[in-house]
């Protein structure tokens, strides 16, 4: 009885003490000593708070270091080194990604080009029919699907990318995006062509349907049915990592940025606080995925296109404070891009980082944007795919080149000249690097990112966790989703303290296996989409599209 | 041959089970009217679009699964039945309907799922059987060796 009370006021003044280490970090040294007192037989002395946390910490290594052991096995196949001749070698999902994303581009005639226009217009709701079959409008399916790609890997992925690759990433991961609107495009095409409309109106899209539902038509019904599962498997996998622990472990590091007490001691085996972050974390989410509580995450979603917005125009003010060495910055880049010289490998170096990192962030070719364009009203499935081409160019062309050119622009990259960063592009601390590069522009930068690094994770977390969920009722059934769910909040608090490596390759390891699959069947449907596509162009130019509800009761662009 | 019944429930879930044993209960009963089709939502979660963003909500759904019960009531001679739409955990919603509306038999068929998604959802005849406070009827899958 006595016991219990101690330890729930200790609880209660460790969530008091992280709320007012907010307003005043001096403090927390002091409130600390203040905090431990109250336990009966302890006096003044902050020892016994440093060994509690100390040993949950030790508790906690073997995590990490487990982490680190299965990512070198499924390593192994997912990142397959392919010889390319001369030495180079190409992990084997990212060359399945690079080459779908060509074959895609080439077979669809350059919808990612011809279709952009028709794109925008559609997302704009001019051929809304609210009494077309689906949950939500393209604009709200493409909302969906970017809350889950537009997040830290955007952030602190294309640091990572332009640390470890140099500036000639940037090229790569500009053409990654914008090949993989023609992924994006077959995939939600298909995911919208297979889905399936439960009797009370939900519907259930994605990978897992078009290649279990769509390859029987092609006589392949076993293959279909073996993919769809190893996709469903990968999938959920991604979601606790990618999905989830990276968006953790990435934003607590920008966070660490302006309340450094969550930041990762300096010394090891000293008092470490970044688990409180991830506690924290999983009770939000906890508080959507498990209580229900829907407010929350519908806000997050709806914040994230103006934090977008506030990303972008930061990071032009930082391009136009430094418009002089633009062009240097831009013949350093095209340069780079051949020459690699920040790699070993070259150009084949520098090429895998942007595309494994664009890939990363837009997801063009997982699969996994499929089940949220799945859910859309429309009678065409080719014209959600065209919605979700976007998504790719929002993503990775827009937002990941402009964190790309402030990180080569301020010289972040570039450890000879600015030594300080050579240990967080070491240590994969994307987020930090970012942070630290902007804020040098922007002086204070740093406190508008953490908040909109927090809001980016949640919400990427948010709807990685439908996408996992979708998965894991595919596989075990629609009620099995509390196991999921508690499993999902396991991974939020792990991310606050594994490392940020082994985090950063679990999710390239579930991600990239997603790719697996997903590929072989979209390229094996890829036909259906061409036939689709030729008959809603030929529609479309023919005028037999015009929109004949009147737009009053469309709801679009909420 | 009628059984004596007065109320018969029949848990419907929508799969390819449902019609036969829309069937099966019509020929027991000998009187459609007297029985209530009863589907049972699981509830919703809070993470996909088309609730956060969209327009599905419980009573969105409640309106379609009714409009689509009495549908497949129709189409299987059934159009007198009752439909009803409960929300929760399908075994107990089933047992607490038929409690509730002084059923005298609960007609269920049976899924046959094997493997993992066994292990996870049991099955709804052996919740219903465990919970019903009135007679249970398990029938025999239409496909069945």
């Amino acid at each position: 009885m006595q016991l219990t009370r101690v330890v729930s006021s200790r609880h209660l003044r460790l969530l008091v003490l992280f709320s007012m280490a907010g307003l005043n970090l001096q403090s927390v040294a002091a409130q600390d000593t203040e905090g431990v007192s109250v336990t009966p037989i302890e006096t003044a002395d902050s020892a016994p708070a440093r060994s509690l946390v100390q040993q949950l910490n030790d508790a906690l290594e073997p995590v990490d270091s487990f982490f680190g052991d299965v990512n070198g096995y499924i390593a192994e196949v997912i990142f397959f080194k392919v010889p390319l001749g001369g030495g180079d070698t190409v992990p084997a999902a990212v060359l399945v990604l690079l080459l779908g994303a060509t074959f895609f581009t080439f077979r669809m005639g350059f919808i990612n080009v011809r279709g952009f226009r028709h794109a925008i217009m559609v997302t704009a709701g001019k051929y809304d029919n609210p009494d077309d079959q689906g949950e939500v409008t393209h604009f709200q399916a493409l909302t969906a699907a970017l809350s889950a790609t537009v997040g830290l890997g955007n952030i602190a992925g294309v640091a990572i990318a332009i640390g470890t690759g140099g500036p000639g990433a940037t090229l790569w991961l500009i053409l990654a995006g914008f090949i993989g609107m023609s992924s994006k495009f077959v995939e939600c095409t298909l995911g919208q062509k297979y889905r399936e409309v439960r009797p009370d109106g939900r519907i259930m899209g994605g990978a897992m349907y078009y290649l279990s539902r769509g390859l029987p038509e092609l006589g392949l019904g076993g293959l279909g049915k073996f993919l769809a599962i190893m996709f469903a498997i990968l999938c959920v996998g991604g979601s606790f990592a990618g999905g989830n622990s990276f968006q953790v472990k990435m934003s607590l590091d920008a966070v660490a940025q302006t309340l450094p007490f969550l930041a990762a001691p300096e010394v090891a085996g000293a008092a470490d606080y970044r688990w409180i972050y991830g506690l924290l974390m999983a009770i939000v989410t906890g508080m959507v995925i498990i209580g229900g509580i829907r407010r929350i995450a519908s806000a997050a979603e709806k914040i994230v296109p103006a934090m977008c917005g506030i990303y972008v125009l930061a990071a032009l003010i930082i391009l136009l404070k430094n418009v002089g060495q633009i062009p240097a910055a831009l013949e350093l880049i095209v340069a780079d891009a051949f020459t690699g010289t920040a790699v070993k490998g070259g150009l084949v170096g520098v090429l895998v980082i942007g595309f494994k990192r664009a890939a990363f962030s837009n997801e063009a070719g997982v699969g996994s944007a499929a089940i949220a364009h799945a859910a859309a009203k429309t009678e065409y499935p080719v014209r959600e795919g065209m919605v979700a081409l976007l998504g790719p160019f929002i993503d990775t062309v827009v937002i990941c080149t402009m964190t790309a050119l402030v990180i080569v622009i301020t010289g972040a990259w570039d450890t000879a000249q600015n030594p300080q960063y050579a240990s967080l592009i070491e240590n994969d601390n994307g987020a930090a690097l970012t942070s630290l590069a902007m804020d040098g522009q922007i002086p204070g930068f740093r406190y508008v990112l953490a908040v909109a690094v927090v809001l980016f994770a949640f919400s990427t977390m948010i709807s990685w966790s439908y996408y996992g969920e979708r998965c894991w009722a595919y596989l075990f059934g629609d009620n099995a989703s509390m196991s999921y769910r508690i499993i999902f909040l396991i991974f939020t608090f792990l991310g606050s303290i594994v490392s940020a490596t082994n985090v950063l390759d679990f999710g390239d390891l579930m991600i990239f296996g997603m790719a697996i699959p997903n590929i072989i069947g979209v390229v094996l449907l890829s036909g259906k989409v061409r036939k689709d596509l030729d008959e809603y162009w030929q529609k479309l130019k023919n005028g037999d599209l015009e929109v004949t509800v009147p737009s009053a009761t469309a709801d679009s662009g909420e | 041959m009628p059984l004596s019944t007065s109320k018969i429930v029949v848990p419907i879930d929508f799969s390819s089970e449902s019609p036969h044993a829309i069937q099966n209960a019509v020929r027991i009963a000998g009187d459609a009217s007297k029985l209530h089709l009863v589907h049972v939502l699981l509830p919703l979660d809070s993470v996909s679009p088309g609730v956060l963003l969209g327009d599905i909500s419980d009573e969105s759904r409640r309106e379609k699964v009714t409009e689509k019960l009495t549908q497949l009531a129709d189409e299987h001679g059934a159009s007198e039945a009752t439909v009803a739409v409960q929300l929760g955990t399908p075994g107990l919603e089933i047992a607490d309907y038929a409690r509730d509306h002084g059923a005298d038999l609960i007609i269920v068929p049976s899924h046959g799922y094997h493997g993992f998604k066994r292990m996870f959802l049991g099955s709804v005849a052996e919740r219903v059987i465990r919970h019903a406070e009135c007679s249970v009827l398990v029938l025999r899958r239409a496909d069945a060796e």
